[in-house]
């Protein structure tokens, strides 16, 4: 793999005494639409704006094209494109005018390209931003984050608030407009339904830390539910991976990561029970199990 | 020569990973002949739009029928529906319709469904499909 277009390395960040990122690690390789997924809370839009610089970490590394994301602060802005989560643009101003606002702070600014897009996002130039729809709104968001022309766009929440016609949309374009230009996308949502159809990648952040990084569809097949079927008081111990656990009746549904043959002989072996079935899971449900699950390590049954 | 659009949906909140609710919704409309051999199909980047899904798992997928024989890539031009499920060796063609089976049979016997009933039922299921690919076949 070449190098990650993004790097973050032991990244921690405080507000007061609260610490909220402890020891972020993460990489994004380039030309990839990378889904960053978090509870609302769990440090998404902290890591994004340590990242940009906007925010002065406590201590690790963060790197983005390149650039040193607490260093080359001006540099960083120049060449990455941000949609902030929610983002705020003046009401009173006329499509046609906040593009050319934002555009004057731009050097590379690309006045054709953000014509063209005009068109294609159906955006109105006329029309004053305050009586734009949300869904023309987080569009015009989009164009603004896209008219310099960046090969790194970070997505803070961009659907935030969308129906799921406008999300649909929405998402339509990042893949039509971006993954066909190679533009790394660095997206980040709490619903992960959402992100599993575009992203190339998933990473998810509990508490401040990366609780599970890797290939979309390697998630989705490394995580299993298995039901075992026994009594008593049950003792997993030494299984490594173990996400969740409960109880159902005589039953015991374990829903466990990076599962393989020998891990369901271990498994068998140490809880004295026969495994009975295999489920698949769906993306929601494993994010669930990573966010809220049951780590413990025995069950009375 | 026209591009056929092909009628696909994703379920988000199915296990089953979505390149292959995409894969069997195509072998699908192929074994009901609602896409014939020599049929034009989107291009990657064209589908991925539609979809609103990663060109990757589009891409993934016609790798895949590609590689079944099902679908065809003819450089310069596109995607076609291959001739297909004859390339495919007896005992693979088979072994992948044991596979399935197999989960209906599981369900049959949780369910408490009989093996002559369900026998019954997978012959309909077949006349039915035959049937279907005959009325579009006369397009």
């Amino acid at each position: 793999m070449s190098e990650p277009v993004i790097k973050i390395e032991g990244l921690r960040f405080s507000y007061g005494s609260k610490e909220v990122l402890r020891g972020v690690d993460l990489e994004v390789p380039a030309g990839s639409i990378f889904g960053f997924l978090g509870p609302n809370g769990s440090g998404k839009t902290t890591t994004i704006k340590v990242l940009l610089g906007l925010l002065k970490a406590g201590a690790g590394v963060c790197r983005i094209g390149g650039l040193d994301s607490q260093k080359d602060v001006m540099a960083v802005r120049r060449s990455v494109g941000y949609m902030a989560e929610d983002q705020q643009m003046f009401g009173w101003m006329r499509v046609e005018q906040i593009v050319r606002w934002v555009g004057s702070f731009y050097p590379g600014w690309d006045e054709k390209f953000v014509q063209e897009l005009l068109d294609f996002l159906e955006l109105p130039r006329k029309s004053r931003v305050k009586t734009l729809s949300k869904g023309q709104n987080s569009r015009l968001a989009l164009l603004l984050a896209l008219g310099h022309r960046p090969k790194v766009v970070i997505l803070d929440d961009p659907t935030l608030g969308l129906d799921p016609i406008a999300r649909k949309d929405f998402l339509r374009y990042v893949i039509g407009l971006l993954q066909s230009n190679q533009v790394t996308v660095f997206f980040s949502s709490h619903l992960l339904y959402e992100i599993e159809p575009v992203a190339d990648y998933v990473a998810i952040l509990k508490d401040g830390v990366i609780a599970k990084a890797g290939k979309t569809d390697e998630l989705r097949q490394s995580v299993k539910k298995i039901l075992l079927r026994g009594a008593g008081d049950i003792e997993l111990g030494s299984i490594a991976g173990i996400l969740d656990v409960a109880g159902i009746g005589e039953r015991i549904a374990l829903t466990i990561e990076d599962y393989s043959q020998a891990k369901q002989e271990a498994i068998e072996k140490a809880s004295k029970c026969a495994i009975v079935d295999e489920v698949d899971l769906n993306l929601d449900e494993i994010f669930e199990a990573y966010i809220i699950g049951n780590r413990g390590q025995r069950v009375q049954v | 020569m026209e591009v056929l659009i092909i009628f696909i949906r994703i379920e988000p909140s199915s296990p089953v990973p979505i390149y292959r609710q995409i894969i069997d919704q195509i072998r699908y409309q192929i074994a009901t002949g609602v896409l014939k051999e020599g049929d034009q199909v989107p291009s990657v980047r064209q589908l991925a739009g539609e979809l609103a899904v990663n060109q990757n798992t589009i891409l993934k997928v016609y790798n895949q029928l590609c590689a079944e024989k099902i679908l065809k890539i003819e450089r310069g031009s596109g995607t076609f529906v291959a001739a297909g499920k004859q390339n495919i060796p007896v005992a693979e063609r088979k072994r992948i319709v044991a596979k399935l089976l197999r989960e209906a049979a599981v369900q049959a016997i949780h369910l408490d469904v009989g093996l002559e009933q369900a026998k019954e039922q997978l012959e309909k299921e077949y006349e039915a499909i035959k049937l279907l690919k005959n009325k579009t076949g006369a397009r």
